[in-house]
């Protein structure tokens, strides 16, 4: 196991290389940079020179690239002149907003999903089970910031049940936290139950049709304790190895909701950064985040290894 | 031709709790009973503050926070005119060579020094390195300290309109401790003299100021005038909170989370126009409208199709779209009512909508189709949408009109290119406020014109305009500039736009203005 | 993908086999596929969305960049059924049209990623030295979150149609190489290729006539869901006002222009986003047939964006 999970780590160095080598590509194709932004919209020519030449941003790409690597082996991602502040600290003040709104997500896709699709398999070929792929084939194919949108209209602004957007620290207030996490979490969970209750659907029905489940009726074992106690443990490892796998998509697609809902997260600063060229921000921003990504893909594959042994030898 | 100047008789029936630009005259009178202390106010603006430095930048969404934080020498007055704030006032020569420029005592920064001469040649020879618009003090050859409480100006040459640009508040000269003058743009402590005091900036999220207990009181003067005046700070804390969706400043604002949205849409502002919970402030005129057309390429290197271009546009239905209804006509290339106001000049080409016209003078020029690319950008939406009511209009009169709309960063290189772009939209905020100078300095050399070819005629005007030493012969010089931009058509005046702001009805004394001045202000109940 | 028999240089056993087998699976395909009820219903869909977007200038009932300043943001009513925009833009013309944008990138980006993907995932496939190379390339791209390379690079490139297909193809890409790869491996190592190989069938004819055709399937599965994503992620990028530019209307950018508006004119964002769902259905409905007809060992829920 060890030596699996180091060469894992090792692999991930490469791709991050890869990872910081596009936003370098990126940067070089963008337009304009960020003395637009600093010396605001009356700005002259000359002011915006005077600013660029300030910041050092008149020097080539490469330089800039070899001293961006020089600081990123110090351990420095480098410093936002907009935001006034380290990159790290920056993004690492953002990750729990992030993290918590992927992680709520995902808490509330698998317990949703995990019930339509138990539902569904029990009660193979009704109408509960169409009822429920049903559903389940629409949350999958609404789109989530869209969805978002007609949420803000339905319950914040028509119901007023919930803030229209906007973000209230756990620490600061639990009950107002939850109230501004509740709408982006439910929509950001939509899509991602549509995926795991068809999952947990087709495992259950593989295991349900096996043998010792059919065994195990006939002997007169209670339906619900087998469904529960044979039935979704067995069908536990596709379904936890989905759930993996959405982590990641969940948090990609946190970065567009963030938006739709004006929450602090990493993905809206990015997203701020690439619109106000802050370039420290985006490297250092898309960096940290494929390093989680990278970091959750590892784990997965770990789940992965730890219920079938034969994934760890192979590779 | 009549002068088009009126306010749009479509949307006149919006009621608008309206505080129209009030003269320095009438705030004289503070009201002395009902002011609250204390309290926690919010201000919600669309986007981050670039910098809480406020010598590097000329944005807005700086201004309006830093404006409450940091003062300077001189500054204007509500009907725009230099007033000294932290200046006790200015000897200027006679020969114009030296203005020598006494400080107020005892004004505290907040980290409790007082200000003296030192601070000031500091601060200013800061803002010769780091500035953003540096080159205002590109007159003066030297800032010598002449008294503990005296600073001297000795100047390069004569100057008349060098008061004027010292005071603007376009990215403002601000006087900051001493210890902070040797840090680079960004890094300095966000120590000011103003009644309100640097707490926290989470950006994304948000900025804090607090009351500065020790905030020494321009006694001068009885109320608030302009960006001086006597400022009396009554809330405790003052939060500005960025929200970029307009949608969710507008249901802060109902839900009672916020108490000021700083720029509120029109949509909503109708809506709520009965509100008993929500005042609307309307601040009209706020900005020019304006289209400027790249002379260095075809088709728009043609007077002849750049004057197509001018008559065929139906300026009524840009302003009403771009401006969501908030807006009146005005073909001026100042305000009406203010000292420059050139009259009917130009007017019989503004606002027409003759496509005829448009195609005989497109035949003249022997136009066949050429792409006519317009340059905008959806950051500030009336950039956005008054690009595509413009191409809709030429492309009616049979102009090939295209969009690039590209964002606010991209669209600011793309301009300073000479070529890649024919038209390019422009909200004008802070240069008409600042009077003909400023507005026309955007136009001609030495800077690059917003239009790319100067035009040597207007450039000639512009240097007779800074160097008039009567106000009678810069308005004579000012009328000529105006005719000159209705033979050139280099830039096009499509209308003046307003801004419209909403509070909740506990907020009180806040009158508006070009940045939130959150002193004076306080909170009822 | 032709319909001679098999290759000459095969042994005459070998290639009746195969063609018998390959006659025998099309014979019949086309009618399970229209008797799998999901299909039917996604293929239908598709069917009016696609009609809708090739008719647009027929349908819809005024130019879908005519502005009237004196409709602004008009509720639904007998004269503009869906309602007016921002600038008093009828917004059913403006849907209506919109769905060509839609039909257009999502071709486009299947096209594309469907290319790429095979090239890249052949190759890591069947060249051992670029393996590695390929796949710690296409590693370090799937390593961001794929909206969010796609909208930094429709951000780099300029806001236009052809540049979000392209992100979105850079986006998309290294996924379907994946499955390519994948499957190509799968079928490498059966029993017939060997067979092929050995009677001395060259690498080109080996990897056409073999190898792509057999990891078709699942590639077309794949490419369904493509097709499904890029319809939703054209509508992050104009969103997020990186998509197809201004007057013409894309869905992406209608919701956009809504978004300000949706205390005041709900209508702006809600009906565009309901036409994405519903074309997205369709084709999530297609792709689920596809994959129960074509490929039935794979039932994984599909790839999220």
């Amino acid at each position: 196991m060890i030596g699996f999970l180091s060469r894992r780590l090792l692999s991930a160095i490469p791709v991050l290389f890869v990872v910081s080598l596009v936003t370098f590509l990126i940067l070089w194709l963008v337009p304009g940079d960020i003395t637009a932004e600093i010396a605001g919209p009356d700005a002259t020519a000359e002011d915006l020179a005077a600013i660029r030449a300030r910041l050092g941003l008149d020097r080539p790409l490469w330089e800039r690239a070899l001293a961006w690597y020089a600081d990123l082996f110090r351990g420095d991602l480098g410093y936002s002149y907009l935001l006034n502040r380290p990159v790290s600290e920056a993004v690492l003040e953002r990750l729990p907003v992030t993290l918590s709104l992927a992680g709520l997500a995902l808490v509330m896709a698998t317990a949703m999903g995990m019930l339509l699709g138990i539902l569904a398999a029990v009660r193979h070929n009704t109408l509960v089970d169409q009822g429920a792929m049903v559903t389940a084939l629409i949350g999958l194919s609404i789109p989530d910031f869209w969805f978002g949108i007609v949420m803000i209209i339905l319950f914040g602004v028509w119901l007023g049940w919930f803030p229209t957007g906007g973000f209230v620290p756990l620490a600061e207030d639990p009950v107002g936290w939850a109230r501004s996490m509740a709408l982006p979490a439910i929509t950001l969970a939509l899509t991602q139950m549509g995926v795991i209750a068809r999952m947990t659907r087709s495992a259950m029905l593989d295991v349900l049709g096996q043998d010792y489940i059919r065994t195990a009726r006939a002997k007169g074992m209670k339906r619900s304790t087998v469904v529960f106690r044979h039935g979704l443990r067995n069908a536990m490892i596709p379904i936890v190895t989905v759930v993996g796998v959405i982590t990641g998509v969940l948090l990609s697609g946190a970065v567009v909701i963030e938006t739709v809902f004006s929450l602090p997260g990493v993905g809206r600063l990015i997203i701020g950064a690439i619109q106000r060229r802050d370039f420290p921000i985006i490297q250092g921003g898309l960096l940290i985040t494929a390093c989680v990504f990278v970091f959750v893909n590892i784990l997965v594959d770990m789940l992965y290894a730890w219920f079938d042994p034969r994934v760890r030898n192979d590779r | 031709m009549r002068p088009q100047l009126q306010q749009s008789g479509l949307f006149r029936a919006i009621t608008v709790a309206s505080v129209l630009a009030l003269s320095a005259g009438a705030l004289g009178a503070p009201a002395a009973l009902a002011q609250v202390q204390g309290g926690e106010l919010v201000v919600v603006q669309g986007s981050n503050p670039p910098s809480l430095d406020a010598m590097v930048t000329s944005s807005q969404a700086s201004r309006n926070i830093n404006m409450n934080m940091y003062e300077t020498l001189y500054g204007f007055s509500e009907d725009v005119r230099p007033i000294p704030i932290l200046a006790e006032g200015v000897e200027i020569s006679d020969d114009g060579l030296t203005y020598v420029f006494t400080l107020r005592q005892g004004v505290l920064f907040h980290n409790g020094k007082e200000m003296t001469s030192e601070d000031v040649k500091a601060s200013l020879e800061r803002y010769r390195v780091v500035g953003a618009t540096a080159n205002k003090l590109d007159p003066v050859r030297e800032i010598e300290v002449t008294g503990p409480y005296e600073v001297t100006f000795h100047m390069v040459a004569p100057t008349p309109t060098f008061l004027e640009s010292f005071s603007s508040p376009r990215a403002p000269a601000v006087i900051i401790p001493a210890e902070d003058a040797e840090a680079e743009a960004g890094r300095t402590s966000l120590i000011g003299t103003g009644p309100y005091r640097f707490v926290e900036f989470v950006p994304d999220s948000h900025v804090t100021i607090e009351r500065f207990d020790d905030y020494t009181a321009d006694t001068r003067h009885d109320g608030v005038d302009g960006f001086g005046g006597r400022k009396t700070a009554y809330l405790d804390r003052v939060i500005f909170r960025i929200i970029p969706e307009p949608g969710a400043q507008v249901a802060a604002l109902e839900a009672g989370e916020v108490h000021i949205v700083e720029q509120m849409p029109m949509p909503a502002a109708r809506r709520l126009a009965d509100s008993p919970d929500i005042t609307l402030y309307e601040n009209m005129p706020w900005a020019f409208t304006t289209f400027h057309l790249n002379l260095n390429v075809p088709p728009t290197d043609n007077v002849k199709f750049r004057e197509a271009v001018q008559v065929a546009l139906d300026m009524e239905a840009i302003m009403a779209i771009s401006s969501e209804g908030l807006y009146q006509l005005n073909h001026g290339w100042q305000y009406p009512g203010t000292a420059y106001w050139a009259g009917d000049i130009g007017a019989e080409y503004y606002n027409l909508g003759d496509v005829d016209r448009a195609q005989e003078l497109l035949a003249e020029a022997g136009y066949d189709g050429e792409t006519f690319s317009i340059l905008t950008d959806p950051n500030i939406p009336q950039h956005g949408r008054a690009a595509v009511v413009i191409a809709e209009q030429l492309n009616g009169v049979g102009i090939n009109a295209v969009i690039n709309q590209v964002d606010w960063p991209t669209a600011l290189s793309i301009r300073l290119q000479d070529e890649g772009w024919n038209g390019w939209t422009l909200q004008m905020g802070i240069e008409p406020y600042l009077g003909p100078v400023g507005t026309i300095a955007t136009l001609t050399s030495p800077a690059r014109p917003h239009f790319v070819v100067p035009d040597p005629e207007l450039d000639a005007l512009y240097q007779e305009l800074i160097s008039g030493v009567t106000l009678e012969e810069r308005q004579e010089t000012f009328s000529r500039i105006q005719a000159r931009m209705y033979e050139i058509f280099a830039s096009i005046k499509i209308g003046d736009s307003g801004l419209m702001q909403a509070g909740r009805a506990n907020v009180q004394g806040f009158i508006p203005f070009r940045f939130p001045r959150m002193h004076d202000v306080w909170l009822e109940g | 993908m032709t319909a001679d028999a098999g290759p000459a240089a095969a042994p005459p056993s070998l290639a009746r086999e195969v063609a018998r087998a390959r006659r025998r699976r099309r014979q019949g395909f086309l009618k399970r596929l229209f008797g799998h009820p999901s299909f039917l219903i996604g293929f239908m869909i598709l069917a009016a969305f696609t009609m809708t977007a090739l008719l647009a200038e027929w349908l819809a009932p005024y130019g879908p960049t005519r502005i009237n300043y004196r409709a602004i943001l008009a509720p639904p009513s007998a004269e503009h059924w869906l309602g007016t925009d921002g600038f008093g833009r009828d917004i059913l013309s403006r849907v209506i049209h919109g769905t060509q944008v839609s039909l257009r990138i999502g071709i486009y980006v299947v096209v594309l990623t469907g290319i790429m993907g095979t090239v890249l995932g052949t190759l890591a496939s069947y060249v051992r030295w670029l393996d590695a190379l390929i796949m710690r390339g296409l590693d370090g791209l799937m390593a961001f979150p794929g909206v969010l390379l796609a909208i930094a690079l429709a951000a780099a490139l300029g806001p236009s149609e052809t540049n979000a297909m392209i992100a979105l193809t850079v986006a998309f890409t290294p996924r379907t190489a994946r499955v390519v790869r994948a499957s190509v491996l799968v079928v490498q190592e059966m029993q017939y290729i060997e067979a092929a190989r050995a009677v001395g069938a060259g690498h080109g004819r080996i990897v056409f006539r073999y190898i792509l055709a057999n990891a078709l399937s699942p590639l077309i599965v794949q490419l369904t869901f493509v097709f499904a994503v890029s319809i939703i992620a054209e509508a992050i990028l104009s969103f997020l006002g990186v998509g197809p530019p201004p007057p013409a209307p894309s869905l992406g950018n209608i919701i956009a222009d809504g978004r300000s508006y949706v205390q005041e004119a709900w209508w702006i964002a809600v009906f565009p986003g309901i036409v994405i769902a519903v074309a997205v259905l369709g084709l999530n409905l297609m792709g689920d047939g596809l994959r129960d007809v074509l490929d039935p060992r794979q039932r994984l829920g599909r790839d999220g964006h």
